[in-house]
This record gives structure tokens, C-alpha cells and sequence, in this order.
């Protein structure tokens, strides 16, 4: 088991301040041939070590099909987050076990149109979906991704963002909670655009969504209103985890172990677990 | 596969003890300050394998450290690197003596969990490199409820050698796995002080009788799993958790508790990672980053761990993640007891 727990040293590439309290990590594992070899689906999950400070739970927020490094964004929100913000340049070496988890049902949603909605920090394990879907494009329909945020200062991958603006294949809606002088975009919280303004197609739509619980909770009801089936929403669970290894007890909601059976849930799936997330 | 049953009596027991202890890596429970725990030893006079169960604690360190090691790391201006740390000095092959058996069944119940999916070799490996010997459970303690949880007479595969107190001073010494009887027959050859083998199933079970119809807690575990399943919005589970002072005593003495966190300690550029005992009692345990604590409160967490003892593990691994031992009563400094706490919620009113 201790051997299991051990990761392997990556080397901090490069840091992009995506936010104030948003950073991007690129990673790239110290052993090339180990590089080479590391693959993971959207969605799966590492652990983070900052050695001394501690270990933390990320989802890899880059996709494979991009290779050659691995990305994990991290905010600002803990104590080990607040030391990696901290202590962390460019160079800096980290260590790094996985990837763990399941995975969003990147077979399943062949075919189907795809609804994005992401809310803050909650767009970084979409954007590894979003990454590899753009990268399989012909396999996809019609593809919409909301996202919003607090302010326009906290929309985080803004770069990525001009770009999938500029990409005829994809639709692309922002939105922050309060009017601002230059925001040219909507103005309101993530589930009233959701309806007001995207409008979705539910025929043949599956629906892909993460944020803040309380955007969450509000964007379900959405969904539920606009007619959506609770086994079309997926959503990606965010629990205290730390063996990632379905061994240490911190991640049980009832039998499942959200590290094994999760992260990814479906909205059905969430709906017969107990109310303990 | 059938196993030997051996006769002897206690002048016999105590010398093959003696030749086990003179030839192998042996631990048993050791006396201090009243209080029994499992420790190596260099002879029989420094143990007592009889220890009371209700002074001993469990054997589960033996397996699954209160805190182990798992890494050294170093940084300095070439760079940072990390080692494992030293040989695993639990994976030696060892007896232990004395073992309780609803402490050996504890090892069993956690098999589960350590063997799906990802496996933890190093709890496999220290349990199969280790021959369990029995202690002479004959009356059971003011908190045991053992015989409500799947431990009878004819399921004593936890250990690898039970020890059974027969009618007329005798003991019989019976191999219950492989290794049990290879241990045995190669312990034996130099040990004629142990009689002959002979089948003595009939004795044994009139004991166990005897064992059983000791017990003051009883409780049918079937019907308990049904009637917790249903009361997980329960407000019982409040009532029960009331007193409790979440200091995890009592999951850090269970023989089955397994849960653990990780963590760093640093001494200038090296340090070393930590894995040690947690508990889902503790209010830090679900605590996120972001504040978001899914359970704040000390009735969601014995909540928490009353259901995964008796429904979760259960459903999951088909087995409960309790073998009736009675430490966390013995321990708890507010006399909580998980038996109390089940048949509570068992037994409170359906909500409509």
C-alpha cells in the first residue's frame, strides 16, 4: 500500500494566473519515458503534492489528446492551496500519483449534441472534456458551452476562451453575476441564462455541468424545468478525497467511494445517494 | 481441505508455546499497567496469551500501523527526490499468541477492503506471513457480542490455529488453515507434550454451547442491516451521539476501523509522509478546502459510522465492519457502545 502512496516527480513548466486566486499548473513528469506513457480520460482526477505541505486532490484539467504535459488548475481556497499559490515557481517540482477515478462517458455521448455549463473554477475538469472533444470533433453534434462567474475578472482560461469563440464548430455563452462598465456579454446567474438566453435543444442533448454547490443546485432545477432527464445530466462530484485509491474511508457517500465509482455521476446516479455531499 | 485436531492440557500448551517462542518471531500480549497489548517476545514468562479480553488491545497495529511511513523525500538546489522508506519489518514471518477471535476476525472483515480494486500487498502480506494462534475464549466479557456477528464454532477460519477448552482440563489445538496445519505438524514433530490427533468436534461444540449461552448482548444482525437501512434519516441517531466527545477512541481500538489520512512532516529541506489512523468521527475528516463540510454535525458522523459498520461495508463488501469485540464500549469515556447506538436506531420509530 505504502508504495501505492508514493508519487512520481513533475516538473512545473509553466504557471498562468487565470484568475486572482486561479492558477494553471503545467506539469510534465521528470521521467520522460513515464510522460510518454501517462495517458487519462476527461475527467479522472490526480493527487497534488506540494512536498512538506501536503497532498490535495485535483482533476486534470488538459486533455490527452494534447500531449506532451498534463494541466491541473488550482484556487486558492485551503491551506495546501494557499502554500502552493505561495511557494510554487516556474521549474519547482511536485509530486504527482494517478490518474484516479472514472471518467466522463466520453463513448456514451458520441453523436449526441453537448450543453456545457460550467460555473467559476467548476469550468477546469470541462475543459479537459472540452479539449478532447474539440479534438474529436467529427464524433460530436451540435456543441454549446455557458460559463459564467462572480465578475469578469474570475472567468478563468480566458485565452482558451477568445479561441472557442473564434471556432465556428462551437457556441460559446458567458455571463457574470453583476453588470460591469466594459462586459459587453449577459449579465445574470448561470441557471436564468441557462434558460433565459440558451435555450437548449433536449432532444438527443446531453448535458455536461460543474461549479459552485450553489450554482449546482439551482442549474439541476433548470435542467429539470427545461425538461432535461436526470440520466442526460452529468456532473462531476467534489469531495474531500485523499488515498484516491478506494482504501481510506474520506470520500464514502453510503457504499459508493466517489475516488472508484466517481467522480463522474450522472444526475440520476446523485439522486438515489444519500444526502451526504 | 480437513485440519488436525491435537489434545493437550495446559502443562502441554505451555511448552509447545515455549518451543514456538525459542524458534520464531513471536508476539503476544504483553502486561502494563493492566493493560494488555501485543508486543515481541523472548519467552512465555514475559506474556500472558490468556490475557482478558477486556484489557488487551487489538492486534490490528500488527497489520495496519497506528502510523507508518511512507516516503523520504529531500530538496536541495539539484533538484528534489524521493525514496521509499526501509524494509517493512511487520512482513517477517511471525506467530502470534493470544490473538482474541473476534480480533482475528477483524483481520478477516478488512481483507475486503484492501484486496478490491487497488491492493494493499503490505496488510496481505504481513497477514500472510503471520500464523495466528487463538486465545481460550470460554465466557464472554460484560460488552461482547461476538456470537451476533457471524462467529461460531464452525467458522473459526479467521485464525490458523484455534484453541479450544475441552471438557476435563483438556485443550485442543486444531489447525483452521493450511498454514495452521503445516505450522502445526512441523511445530509438533519436536514436541511430544502435545497428545495424539483425534476428532473431538462433539466436545468442542458442547463448549462452545457453554460459550455462547454466557453472552449478556445478543442481537440478530440480519434484522438489524434491514431496520438500519431504513432509518437513515433517523432522528435516533442524534440521541445516541449525544455524549459523545469525538475524541476516536473508539476508532482507534477498533479491531476493523480503517480509515486514514496522509501527512507531511518537514524538518528544513527533507521530510517524510505519514500514513496514520483517522476516523470519520473526527470533524475535520469531510472538512473541504473550500469550507463545505457535508458532515458538520456529530450525529451525521456516528451516523457515518454506525451505517458503514452495519449497512455500507455490508452492501458493498458482504460483510459488517463489526465483529462484536466490545473495545469502543470498554474505551469510551462516555460510555457510548456500538451495540447500544445500532439496536437504538434498529429499533426507533419508522418515519412515514
Amino acid at each position: 500500500m505504502e508504495a501505492l502512496l508514493v508519487p512520481s516527480l513533475a516538473k512545473v513548466d509553466r504557471i498562468i494566473q487565470e484568475t486572482p486566486d486561479v492558477r494553471t499548473y503545467r506539469l510534465k513528469f521528470k521521467d520522460e519515458v513515464l510522460m510518454e506513457k501517462f495517458t487519462w480520460e476527461p475527467g479522472q482526477f490526480v493527487e497534488f503534492s506540494l512536498l512538506g505541505s501536503g497532498e490535495c486532490t485535483f482533476c486534470i484539467s488538459s486533455s490527452a489528446t494534447r500531449k506532451g504535459y498534463f494541466d491541473c488548475s488550482i484556487k486558492k481556497a485551503g491551506v495546501v492551496t494557499a502554500d502552493i499559490h505561495l511557494n510554487i515557481e516556474e521549474g519547482d517540482e511536485v509530486g504527482i500519483r494517478g490518474p484516479y477515478g472514472n471518467w466522463f462517458p466520453v463513448e456514451e455521448i458520441k453523436g449526441r449534441n453537448l450543453l456545457f455549463v460550467g460555473g467559476g473554477i467548476g469550468l477546469a475538469p470541462l475543459r479537459s472534456l472540452i479539449q478532447y472533444c474539440i479534438d474529436n470533433r467529427a464524433d460530436y453534434k451540435d456543441f454549446t458551452i455557458l460559463y459564467g462567474a462572480r465578475t469578469s475578472a474570475d472567468l478563468c482560461y480566458k485565452e482558451e476562451i477568445e479561441e472557442w469563440k473564434k471556432n465556428p464548430n462551437l457556441k460559446v455563452v458567458l455571463t457574470i453575476d453583476k453588470p460591469e462598465e466594459t462586459w459587453k456579454e449577459n449579465v445574470g446567474v448561470v441557471p436564468k441564462i441557462l434558460e433565459e438566453v440558451v435555450k437548449p435543444e433536449i432532444v438527443n442533448t446531453k448535458v455536461i455541468t460543474c461549479g459552485p454547490p450553489i450554482m449546482i443546485k439551482y442549474t439541476l432545477q433548470s435542467l429539470d424545468r427545461l425538461g432535461f432527464a436526470p440520466k442526460d445530466v452529468i456532473t462531476t462530484l467534489e469531495m474531500k478525497m485523499q488515498c484516491g485509491l478506494g482504501k481510506c474511508g474520506r470520500c464514502n457517500i453510503g457504499s459508493t467511494y466517489i475516488c472508484k465509482d466517481g467522480p463522474v455521476f450522472t444526475y440520476e446516479q446523485l439522486k438515489a445517494l444519500p444526502d451526504e455531499f | 481441505m480437513s485440519f488436525s485436531t491435537f489434545v493437550t492440557d495446559k502443562a502441554g500448551l505451555q511448552k509447545l508455546f515455549e518451543a514456538i517462542i525459542s524458534k520464531h518471531e513471536t508476539y503476544a500480549p504483553v502486561e502494563k499497567f493492566g493493560k494488555y497489548d501485543y508486543k515481541k517476545v523472548s519467552s512465555l514468562k514475559e506474556c500472558d496469551p490468556d490475557s482478558p479480553i477486556a484489557m488487551t488491545m487489538s492486534v490490528k497495529p500488527l497489520f495496519f500501523p497506528r502510523s507508518s511511513k511512507i516516503m523520504k523525500y529531500e530538496s536541495n538546489s539539484a533538484g528534489t527526490s524521493v525514496s521509499e522508506t526501509e524494509d517493512d519489518h511487520l512482513a517477517v514471518p511471525r506467530v502470534i499468541l493470544g490473538v482474541k477471535h473476534c480480533d482475528a476476525r477483524g483481520l478477516q472483515v478488512l481483507e475486503a477492503v484492501n484486496k478490491w480494486d487497488y491492493i494493499d500487498s503490505d496488510f496481505l502480506k504481513r497477514r500472510a506471513d503471520t500464523v495466528i494462534f487463538s486465545s481460550r475464549c470460554d465466557k464472554a466479557d460484560t460488552h461482547c457480542f461476538c456470537t451476533s456477528l457471524d462467529y461460531d464454532v464452525e467458522n473459526l477460519d479467521a485464525m490458523d490455529v484455534a484453541l479450544v477448552n475441552g471438557s476435563g482440563g483438556k485443550i485442543y489445538v486444531q489447525a483452521r488453515s493450511e498454514k495452521g496445519e503445516n505450522f502445526l505438524k512441523e511445530s509438533l514433530d519436536q514436541q511430544s507434550a502435545v497428545g495424539s490427533q483425534q476428532p473431538a468436534m462433539d466436545d468442542i461444540k458442547k463448549q462452545y454451547e457453554a460459550f455462547a449461552a454466557s453472552f449478556r448482548l445478543k442481537m440478530d444482525y440480519k434484522d438489524v442491516n434491514e431496520k438500519m437501512s431504513k432509518r437513515f434519516n433517523s432522528p435516533a441517531f442524534e440521541e445516541a451521539s449525544r455524549n459523545c466527545v469525538s475524541c476516536n477512541t473508539c476508532a482507534f481500538i477498533c479491531p476493523t476501523c480503517h480509515c486514514f489520512k496522509i501527512s507531511d512532516v518537514k524538518i528544513k529541506d527533507t521530510g517524510v509522509r505519514y500514513k496514520s489512523y483517522d476516523s470519520c468521527n473526527n470533524v475535520y475528516f469531510t472538512l473541504e478546502a473550500g469550507g463545505h463540510n457535508p458532515r458538520p454535525a456529530k450525529y451525521r458522523r456516528w451516523r457515518q459510522r454506525s451505517m458503514h459498520k452495519f449497512v455500507f461495508y455490508k452492501e458493498r463488501f458482504g460483510v459488517n465492519l463489526c465483529v462484536g469485540c466490545g473495545h469502543c464500549a470498554i474505551s469510551c469515556p462516555v460510555n457510548i457502545s456500538i451495540f447500544d447506538v445500532v439496536n437504538h436506531v434498529a429499533s426507533s420509530p419508522l418515519e412515514s
